[in-house]
């Protein structure tokens, strides 16, 4: 067999690995309820802020608390020890990765989608009309 | 009805153009494509038309920004009347619609220079690039044919989105003077208010509009045939677009580093990642391409490399404008609801190409003899093929958004239950790419020592001594200076100084410093700069502003220090004084001293200003401040300001009201400042057993302040039945305010409240400053890329003359 055909097939085979590799180190979106049952453990969740509940920033601690509703609709007292993101209370979905404790779910990165941020439309507030 | 006010010449102008540009194209592909020499000339005539109208068009949008006509949707959301003109360019391209254009634009350029350089390849090449344009155009036409939508016009007015049609609003013929609405538009994303912002996009898709010229090479090579005429061609231009593909995408990184607050250059995000990934095949193919041209016998690969750098852009511009990559992407485009086109144009490309390729895959030139080992074109092909499953390996990590819609839950084909996701991109990544930089490295610099055909072992070494010797003490050194340990990252800084050494030395003893040989030497030169500069401002990163107040062992370490007015705090060797702010314009400048201890005495040494954008619309935005010196940077930015104005922040007296629960001999440390201890607990109940029961009861508190001073007070509670009273206890010195507000009978535990003055509390941000050693490598490197590539090119040209 020629060298670079060995060197293609290796090749072949490495990329191989790195789906298995990947497909084993991937994991999944989770809710809070997977989350606390597997503490210590990393998980990323999805949510959305719970605007009822009280939330709190602690500047001088920077610790910020909040609640958040999970997709399946369980929500929990969520721990993030980073300055508040701009814009936070304006997002729609959040993305949460961390890990769950007994009292609440410590994240240690969070993304946001704020759509109204880049796709702001024109809204027309017709009951404004004056003549 | 006829609507006041509205620029509908502009509408009809710009959608005219669009329709004229959409239909010359797809007639300059036809006509190319068609046998006979006079369809060539019609092929070109109809392309030049078509990039005529396309440079129009664009005109017209840049007219009706550049006049704020805001009844224009795409004008009123990328432009504002405070936007300032030299933001134009930026705002321009903000949105999918203008960014297309500006593709578009470049393809037309590139096309219209290879109507006259391409000569008897003109009607292929440039055909491939009529039909790449036709798609492109659609993209921004915006039809509707029954309720399916073909492309997004820029041009669409406000009152005809449909959302909006039929509202009340819309049956005003002088709605653009009666409603606040089109006073004045959103504005351009304040992120996205910098000269970066001008310069990046350009650039990088300049890049991604060059690796259409080799493809369009490729596809005309195997359309005809013809596997050698078009090799050298195809190689200038493919080291043009490795450049500017290059320099696009490090400009990128650039910016991030300068003016966002993302903490560093390059964050694994999946919109780098998909334009990293055509340069690395574009490198590959750029380097099979060169053994093809030496030696040959490699054209199978060749063609794969050049049409799939192709295919992964279009690919590229499915993930980051289908919204596909909502969930893990910070800077990804809005959908439009164009992804089922875009899905199209990136299987069409594919199936035709690929398919094109694997059609007259049996006769394309083979090898005639196997390469040798010890041969440098061997060890070449080799290094493109880690190129290529270096990019591979980006893609597939990359895609899971893609591979959760197709398996997914809610997937075309169900495969597994839960949506996947890659929780630490950045570990991950680093994990695997750093091996194959290791690899790539150390193929850059064992290449120089290595000749086409075959390399005595003997010689191979003999050549190299000087060089292995620098290396090893020059990466000694630097591991000492260092501290740098890991042996991963000393074996990549050992192949990158190689690479670095290898390829200097190669071009100063060898190739006697001409010109004709520094193209290759420098850019290679500039890689190995590059990769040793990112590893060490990366590895070696050292966060300064490390908060040290213990809140709970399992939380991650705040890299966030605290700054109150006025007061100087450690960050790593330095000290730092929150000085005071400004308000300049739309920024506030927050102004930080930096001080050394300089024979054991603290002298100022140099001012930061990080400072954050005020913007109503979007939302602030902070900006960091670095200090550059030649070996380090420092880079601060604002991660916390109190940013409310004296009236929203209230007049109450008191706050921060703070709830304790402690038990006798339990400390706590307050508001950052003062350590609390509950030393004893005092309880007096006289009338015990009697009618008249009532217990008073007083908590014995301990406050030190950090400069030692100690305050003792008691807050007294005193209840009867369900009724209390508090007595609460003050140090008026320190603004402080106890209350003793009830017992937990759940611990059995006193819950005292702790509240501070308004006037105590002293104002106060939050920085975090990071320190980034040798990055300058990293520019210095990147700078040599794009002078060797410009010089290589440069080389090529003139040889061509000759």
């Amino acid at each position: 067999m020629k060298n670079s055909q060995i060197a293609i097939i290796i090749a072949i085979a490495v990329l191989i690995g790195f789906t298995l590799v990947n497909l084993g180190n991937s994991a999944t979106y989770s809710s809070f309820a997977d989350a606390s049952l597997k503490q210590e453990e990393t998980t990323t969740v999805i949510g959305y802020l719970n605007l009822e509940e009280p939330m709190s920033f602690d500047p001088k601690t920077v610790t910020l608390t909040f609640t958040a509703k999970d997709k399946k609709g369980n929500a929990s007292t969520v721990v993030y020890n980073q300055p508040k993101p701009q814009d936070f209370e304006r997002s729609e979905e959040i993305t949460m990765t961390g890990f769950a404790t007994d009292s609440a779910f410590v994240a240690t990165d969070i993304l946001m989608k704020c759509p109204s941020k880049y796709n702001e439309q024109n809204e027309v507030d017709s009951d404004k009309i004056y003549k | 009805m006829n609507y006041i006010g509205e620029h509908f010449w502009a509408v009809e102008l710009g959608r005219g153009l669009t329709a004229f540009s959409f239909v010359f194209a797809l007639l300059s592909t036809f006509a190319y494509y068609s046998r006979g020499d006079g369809w060539k000339t019609v092929g070109r005539l109809a392309f030049r038309v078509h990039a005529i109208t396309l440079f129009g068009l664009i005109g017209t949008l840049f007219f009706i920004m550049a006049k704020h006509y805001f009844e224009f949707d795409y004008v009123w959301k990328h432009t504002s009347l405070d936007l300032p003109p030299r933001y134009l360019f930026s705002a321009f391209w903000e949105g999918q619609e203008g960014s297309f254009l500006l593709w578009m634009f470049w393809n037309a350029i590139l096309g219209w220079i290879l109507t006259y350089t391409a000569k008897n390849f003109e009607g292929p090449v440039v055909g491939v690039f009529a039909a790449v344009q036709a798609f492109l155009v659609s993209m921004i036409l915006g039809i509707w044919i029954g309720d399916y939508q073909i492309g997004y016009s820029p041009f669409n007015l406000v009152r005809e989105l449909p959302e909006n049609l039929g509202l009340p609003w819309t049956q005003f013929e002088d709605y653009l003077t009666r409603f606040p609405n089109f006073m004045d538009g959103s504005g351009l994303n304040p992120l996205l208010q910098n000269y970066w912002m001008t310069i990046h996009p350009p650039t990088l898709f300049l890049g991604f509009a060059s690796t259409l010229i080799p493809f369009s090479y490729a596809i005309a090579g195997l359309l005809r045939k013809d596997y050698t005429s078009w090799i050298s061609s195809a190689l200038k231009w493919s080291v043009f677009s490795v450049g500017i593909l290059g320099v696009g995408i490090l400009m990128g990184g650039a910016w991030a580093y300068e003016a966002l607050s993302f903490g560093g250059f390059w964050a694994w995000d999946p919109v780098e990642n998909t334009s990293l990934v055509p340069w690395l095949t574009m490198a590959a193919g750029t380097h099979l391409l060169l053994i093809q041209r030496n030696k040959g016998g490699v054209m199978p690969s060749v063609l794969f490399l050049l049409i799939i750098t192709f295919l992964l852009v279009l690919y590229s511009t499915f993930l980051t404008r289908s919204g596909i990559l909502g969930e893990s992407s910070v800077h990804a485009f809005v959908d439009l609801g164009l992804s089922g086109q875009l899905l199209i144009y990136l299987l069409f490309f594919t199936v035709g190409s690929l398919g094109l390729f694997l059609a007259r895959y049996r006769g394309l030139p083979k090898k005639e003899q196997e390469d040798r080992m010890d041969s440098r074109e061997f060890w070449m092909f080799i290094g493109a093929l880690v190129l290529l499953i270096s990019g591979l390996q980006i893609t597939l990590s990359t895609s899971y958004p893609v591979f959760n819609k197709l398996f997914g839950p809610e997937g075309l084909i169900h495969i597994y239950d839960e949506n996947k996701v890659l929780n630490d991109p950045i570990t991950h990544y680093n994990a695997i790419q750093v091996p194959f930089a290791i690899i790539i490295t150390l193929l850059i610099g064992a290449g120089q020592f290595l000749s086409y055909r075959q390399t005595s072992t003997k010689l191979f070494f003999q050549r190299q001594i000087t060089t292995l010797a620098a290396t090893t003490i020059l990466t000694g050194l630097s591991a000492w200076a260092l501290e740098m340990w890991n042996p991963m990252y000393i074996t990549l800084m050992w192949t990158s100084y190689y690479a670095v050494i290898a390829n200097l030395e190669f071009w100063i003893r060898w190739g006697k410093g001409r010109w004709n040989f520094a193209g290759a030497a420098v850019a290679h030169t500039g890689f190995g700069l590059l990769i040793a500069g990112a590893l060490v401002s990366n590895a070696n990163k050292d966060v300064i502003s490390q908060n040290r107040t213990f809140i709970h062992e399992d939380f991650p370490a705040n890299e966030n220090l605290l700054l109150s007015l006025g007061d100087t705090v450690e960050m790593g060797k330095y000290w730092a004084t929150w000085s005071g702010q400004n308000e300049e314009g739309y920024y506030i400048n927050y102004e930080l001293k930096f001080f050394e201890e300089i024979d054991g005495k603290l002298q100022a040494t140099f001012n930061l200003s990080p400072r954050i954008q005020l913007n109503e619309r979007m939302g602030n935005v902070a900006e960091p401040s670095t200090r550059h010196t030649l070996t380090k940077d420092i880079y601060t930015h604002v991660t916390y300001a109190d940013l409310r104005t004296e009236e929203e922040r209230g007049t109450e007296e008191w706050k921060n009201e703070f709830e304790l629960e402690l038990k006798i001999g339990d400390t706590h440390f307050l508001y950052g400042k003062y350590q609390l201890e509950l030393d004893t607990l005092v309880v007096d109940a006289p009338n015990a057993g009697s009618e008249l029961e009532y217990a008073v009861l007083g908590a014995g508190l301990t406050i030190t302040t950090l400069e030692d001073s100690v305050y003792k007070v008691m807050p007294v509670y005193a209840v009867q039945g369900n009724q209390a009273q508090h007595v609460d206890a003050e140090i008026k010195e320190l603004g402080l305010k106890f209350r003793f507000d009830r017992i937990n009978y759940d611990t059995n535990k006193p819950v005292i409240i702790a509240s501070e003055h308004t006037e105590a509390e002293v104002p106060f941000i939050l920085v975090k400053a990071e320190v980034f050693p040798w990055i300058n490598l990293l520019w210095l490197g990147s700078i040599l890329i794009a002078v060797g590539t410009g010089i290589a090119i440069a080389q090529r040209v003139k040889r061509e003359r000759k």
